[in-house]
């Protein structure tokens, strides 16, 4: 299917989906005022991986400051992944975060406790 | 008119240790420039960085927050007016605040959510939180659909405070501090 790519900006993270690795990436903040816009085209581009692509998906997350309409939105993508869990399909989150910033781990670890399916918390 | 005594100003901006203030319609890029400018100065300050993230985050909350409102409310873009002033008190603790114009009656429901929220502590905030995350959005989904006000409740080191005050018949100007 097709790969997307959306540059960062100020208040938007970087986002790579590459389709053929299976492999969703985000680096930055996010704190946009509408999140809608930035984030249903990932939420679409998600839904339909887990779909059509018959694959394991993997999300790369370099990310740092999230707004709370950004956190709801977030919210969403891992419930697609949840319920593609549950279907037995594989799906894994990687979220990265820099020592020096606790509260990177402390938002990672609270979308965390809501998830069964592989969820790694990974400092650097 | 009288010429502004900026001498003066700056001496009570010093005194009430005052880093950064704005009052006038803020729009989306300039909620983004003054953050940028406030992160510079977290940084400067030598803010410990999860301080100056939850300073920031509790200003992006804040702020938007005053736009999201005044959009709701069809609102014109001079109507979405906000006054911010981020500060360090006594303690050195940073105390953000922010006040825009309202309906009183919109006023009167953030007044009573704010001391609904004051009673509550640490573990009692997240699991409100948690169960306004799980909502399902009404209307459009631009938001973050409740969850700013709870958050900043969550970020701050004591209850938040708000008050009031009538503007006319109708309006009101609401103020909202949080001491992170």
């Amino acid at each position: 299917m097709s790969d997307f790519s959306i540059p960062r900006s100020q208040s938007t993270p970087a986002i790579q989906g590459k389709w053929s690795e299976g492999v969703l990436s985000m680096q930055g903040d996010s704190y946009p005022e509408n999140s809608y816009e930035l984030f249903h085209q990932v939420f679409e581009w998600v839904e339909r991986f887990l779909q059509d692509a018959g694959r394991p998906l993997t999300l790369e997350l370099h990310l740092l400051y999230l707004n709370t309409s950004s956190i709801k939105a977030m919210m969403d993508i891992f419930d697609l992944l949840e319920a593609a869990h549950h279907a037995g399909q594989p799906v894994a989150v990687n979220w990265h975060y820099d020592k020096r910033n606790e509260r990177v781990a402390d938002l990672a670890e609270e979308f965390k406790e809501d998830c069964t399916f592989p969820f790694a918390i990974v400092g650097f | 008119m009288e010429p502004f005594d900026l001498f003066s100003m700056r001496e009570a901006y010093n005194r009430q240790q005052i880093m950064l203030c704005f009052n006038g319609p803020i729009s989306r890029s300039l909620i983004e420039e003054i953050g940028n400018a406030l992160r510079n100065y977290l940084e400067a300050d030598h803010a410990h960085p999860s301080a100056a993230m939850d300073v920031f985050s509790v200003y992006i909350e804040m702020t938007q927050n005053i736009r999201h409102y005044a959009a709701q409310k069809g609102w014109q873009e001079q109507e979405a007016a906000a006054t911010v002033v981020i500060a360090r008190d006594e303690a050195g603790r940073y105390v953000v605040s922010a006040g825009n114009m309202v309906d009183a009656a919109d006023g009167a429901g953030l007044l009573a959510k704010v001391e609904s929220l004051a009673g509550l502590d640490k573990a009692q905030l997240k699991a409100i939180y948690k169960e306004q995350l799980r909502k399902p959005r009404d209307g459009s989904a631009s938001t973050g659909a409740g969850l700013g006000l709870i958050d900043i409740a969550r970020k701050a080191s004591e209850p938040l405070l708000a008050s009031m005050r009538p503007l006319n018949q109708d309006r009101a100007f609401i103020s909202l501090r949080a001491v992170i």
